[in-house]
């Protein structure tokens, strides 16, 4: 009797619509750093219907790393972590994320076409790493993509400006295809725009596989990419669950099932030390648990990982067996 | 291609649904939020007021002025502590859950010691300037709202400072979510003997105004766990207090509405974790659901028990176990004697009741529209295993919010002894008809300690209830509707005068209720508290208009 009646997803909502129950600061690891309510979403949203200015709030928007973890349980729908993006347009920019964007950009211009087929979109981080790379895609079978988006997926991180003609660009390369994408931010917006495509996340097809899959065991613990799983909460959450029942490995979610970032740092400076903040993360998530070995969907995940405890640190591709 | 530095709008390059645009959200910018002046609150959800024609009870105090405001800053500058003004650190704190009471502060500090809460209580007493704590700010009635003066928010002490898995213990920082605390606690399998249903009320927010959990019946309320409290006191002492230990200042800070002291740290009793197997029972009549639940805790024949209604027409008893042996218990000696039906039954039985009664079609597709709703959150796949439900705070939680919870609410409720619960109810729920198309009853037991009968003084546990206290929450479902001020007050006067009239008390007495104060407890037990109160705080600057 019950389920037969599930509602459809309602559209999503703004600031304006924030009721102030305080749900997306239990699960904000920006908030968790601080304590301190200007850096949480509700913050963020009440500070806006009170009149603040997108300067006043240059410190929290700066902050955030679009973790994604407020979006499902927000019981308003508000779009806090597109807030986010949105908001960050209106700052200024960092001059070396500038010509960051221009250097990808350029890259994916030159771009030959892809092949034909179903294509990886690995990411900044896998392509820095072309043996796990190389693996990556050999474990899929997939072709790889020139151009992965990287400039947009940067972009949309940093609340920049694509052109319409870029972005018609790379889209007409994806579309009608089964796609694998290794940025969560890049594979939410890609749903929104493309319709009737297959789109996965790296860490989801690869944990699909049965040769990684069965090497999964009770001692390890899982760390889900926050960004992908997050933008898809209401269908990965069972996924995960599943993931969980047959291989006895442990998740880093949390006890509303959102997954706790490793990675807490925003990209303008995630190329500084890793912060107090994210290895504080990281020991949260392994309090009172003793795993032998942590299997990461993300390669930023990975580095945390390596400098806050010393059991192995593995990537999901890495798992499976020569 | 163009990536500009601080560019908004492209067309067609959307960065959310939400915030369709960069385009859209400069828009956004120009016409919403430009609209608020910086430093004001936004536009009042609420309609418009006649203030005519009603008797009306206290609602918004004051604001505060501001006299000595500056000097008061430099003095708190002086002592390094950070103060933090205008609508991007106050906006936050503009209303509570309630959303009917708006008020800014004049600054906030987050709190982050006991030491610095006691500087700030003592420049406070010196330059006479109001102090509003708030925890996570879930009062309806505008007591976490700061009308002028300072907002002192507990969320920055929300840390765990030791679990003693032997002991069954915890020591916890004052403005600790409930929640956050459940998280720390499952890691050593351990969990909170009972809390608000909602994750995000403090610790020290809930000791002081009472705390219902669906196991309060077996377990008691929220501020009865509570062994041990640090305290910083109003004129800046700080100072530990238990029951053996400044025995005074604890039986006044427990439940005391945040009067006699800032709570900045708590010592609770906890227990092993179980997940819990949960039973429905549907009525249509809420005297019966009532006198099977109070058949129920009578009997200790259940682990939880509570009743949940959509108006008066759906009544849900729900009844849980934390063991095998317990539901066994309850199944061999107990459920036979309900009167409830399951929920095919209870189908049956509505179909026949709204097939006599066609001229009732809106109400029945209402409570069809509200089942579908509201019913698989209770049965989220994620949260149960093997039939048995993990996290129930999560679950209730997000149900809560998700499907009665809105900019607005109004919650009155009543406190009674058992044997006037069901008239209570009923009385009430004639006012809720009376006011609102749409309403939801909760009803739990809440199981009274003989040895705590001096905390329990002019509190939410009224004064003439032995063994267990029951109280009910009367909410209306606002969906969207728009409600004058004077309704809802009306509303609540008409809740709250039905406590009086029958000498009960109320679980979240406090507030803006300030005017039923006398009526309820009389004078010579207020005047008492009154007298503690000026000794404890001369300037009456702690939680000014909540009580006193
Ligand atoms: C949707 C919803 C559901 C609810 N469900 C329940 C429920 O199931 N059971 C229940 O019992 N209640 C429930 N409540 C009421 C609410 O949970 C209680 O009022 C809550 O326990 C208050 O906790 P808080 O941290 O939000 O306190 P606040 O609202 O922040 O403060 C409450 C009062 O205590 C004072 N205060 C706060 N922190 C401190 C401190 N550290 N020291 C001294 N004084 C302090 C404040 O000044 C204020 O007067 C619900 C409310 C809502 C909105
Ligand atoms: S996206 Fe993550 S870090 Fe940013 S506000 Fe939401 S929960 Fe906090
Ligand atoms: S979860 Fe949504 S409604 Fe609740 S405080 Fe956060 S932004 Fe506001």
């Amino acid at each position: 009797m019950f389920g037969l009646f599930e509602q459809p997803a309602a559209s999503r909502q703004d600031h304006s619509a924030c009721s102030g129950c305080s749900l997306c600061v239990l699960v904000c690891p920006m908030w968790r750093a601080r304590r301190d309510p200007r850096f949480s979403p509700e913050g963020l949203a009440k500070a806006l219907q009170c009149g603040a200015t997108v300067a006043e709030l240059a410190a929290p928007l700066d902050a955030c790393s679009l973790c994604g973890a407020c979006d499902p349980v927000c019981p308003e729908r508000i779009d806090l972590s597109g807030m986010v993006m949105a908001l960050r347009g209106a700052l200024p920019r960092a001059a070396e994320l500038d010509s960051q964007l221009t250097n990808l950009a350029r890259q994916a211009a030159s771009a030959a076409a892809p092949v034909a087929g179903a294509l990886l979109l690995p990411g900044a981080d896998l392509r820095a790493n072309p043996a796990l790379l190389a693996r990556t895609q050999m474990l899929l079978g997939y072709g790889l993509a020139q151009d992965d988006g990287a400039d947009i997926a940067l972009a949309l991180e940093t609340g920049a400006q694509v052109s319409p003609t870029r972005r018609r660009r790379f889209l007409d390369r994806v579309e009608g295809r089964t796609l694998i994408v290794g940025d969560g931010l890049l594979l939410a917006a890609l749903r929104r725009w493309l319709h009737g495509v297959r789109l996965q996340s790296l860490g989801e097809a690869l944990s699909s596989q049965v040769a990684i899959r069965r090497r999964l065991t009770s001692a390890d613990f899982y760390v889900i990419e926050t960004r992908a799983y997050h933008a898809e909460f209401e269908r990965l959450v069972t996924y995960y669950d599943r993931l969980r029942l047959e291989t006895g490995c442990a998740l880093n979610l949390d006890l509303q099932r959102i997954a706790i970032p490793a990675m807490t740092q925003a990209m303008s400076r995630r190329r500084e030390m890793l912060a107090d903040e994210d290895l504080r993360e990281a020991r949260w998530m392994l309090k009172g648990r003793q795993p032998r070995r942590i299997v990461v969907e993300s390669l930023a995940d990975r580095a945390v990982f390596e400098k806050s405890c010393d059991v192995p640190v593995l990537h999901l591709a890495e798992l499976a067996e020569d | 291609m163009h990536f500009g530095a601080c560019v908004v709008g492209s067309e067609g390059f959307d960065a959310s649904p939400g915030y369709d645009s960069l385009h859209s959200f400069h828009r956004m910018v120009l016409l919403k939020i430009s609209l608020v002046e910086p430093g004001t609150v936004g536009p009042c959800p609420v309609a418009p007021d006649a203030l005519q024609g009603i008797k009306r009870q206290q609602t918004n105090p004051a604001r505060w002025k501001g006299a000595g405001w500056q000097a008061f800053v430099s003095a708190l500058d002086a002592a390094g502590m950070e103060l933090v003004e205008g609508a991007a650190a106050c906006g936050v704190y503009a209303t509570d859950a309630g959303g009917t009471a708006y008020g800014l502060p004049h600054g906030v500090v987050v709190a982050r010691s006991a030491g610095q809460i006691a500087s700030l209580l003592k420049a406070a007493q010196t330059h006479r300037v109001p102090v509003t704590v708030r925890g996570g700010g879930l009062t309806t009635e505008g007591e976490s709202v700061a009308f002028g003066g300072v907002l002192l928010d507990m969320s920055g002490m929300s840390r765990v400072l030791h679990i003693d898995a032997k002991a069954l213990t915890v020591r916890v920082e004052g403005g600790i979510f409930w929640h956050s605390l459940a998280e720390e606690l499952r890691r050593e399998d351990l969990d909170y003997l009972s809390a608000p249903l909602n994750l995000t009320s403090s610790v020290g927010g809930t000791l002081g105004v009472g705390g219902i959990d669906v196991n309060s019946a077996r377990l008691g309320c929220s501020a009865d766990q509570a062994i041990a409290l640090q305290v910083v006191t109003p004129t800046g002492e700080i100072v530990e207090c238990s029951d053996s230990q400044n025995q005074e200042l604890f039986q006044r800070v427990i439940l005391g509405y945040g009067q006699f002291g800032v709570i900045t740290e708590a010592t609770l009793r906890v227990r092993p974790y179980t997940p819990l197997s949960m039973h429905y029972f549907y009525y249509s009549s809420l005297a019966t659901a009532i006198e099977d639940l109070q058949m129920l805790d009578r009997n200790d024949a259940s682990d939880y028990s509570g009743i949940l209604t959509i108006m008066d027409c759906a009544v849900n008893l729900l009844v849980a176990f934390d063991s095998d042996e317990r539901e066994a218990a309850f199944k061999a000696n107990w459920e036979s004697r309900l009167r409830g039906y399951g929920e095919f039954g209870f189908a049956l039985c509505m179909l026949g009741h709204y097939a006599l009664r066609p001229w009732k079609l809106t109400e029945a597709l209402y409570l069809l529209q509200r089942k579908r709703e509201v019913f698989p959150e209770f049965r989220r796949a994620e949260y149960m295993r093997q039939g048995k439900m993990h996290d129930r705070t999560v679950v209730f939680s997000r149900a809560v919010w998700k499907h009665w919870g809105s900019r607005q609410m109004v919650i009155p409720d009543l406190a009674t002894s058992a044997d006037k619960f069901v008239a209570a109810v009923e009385r009430g729920n004639a006012v809720c008809r009376k006011y609102f198309p749409r309403y939801t009853l909760y009803c739990v037991g809440i199981k009274l300690r003989p040895e705590h009968q001096a905390h329990y003084e002019m509190s939410c546990v009224p004064p003439d209830a032995t063994g267990w206290a029951y109280g009910c929450e009367f909410e209306p479902i606002i969906d969207g509707e728009v409600y004058s001020r004077d309704h809802f007050q009306a509303f609540k006067n008409a809740i709250y005068d039905i406590g009086v009239d029958m000498g009960a008390s109320y679980y979240r007495f406090g507030g803006m209720m300030k005017g039923y104060i006398r009526r309820v407890f009389g004078d010579a037990l207020v005047d008492k508290h009154l007298a503690l109160k000026r000794k404890a705080d001369p300037a009456m600057i702690l939680n000014r208009d909540v009580i006193f």
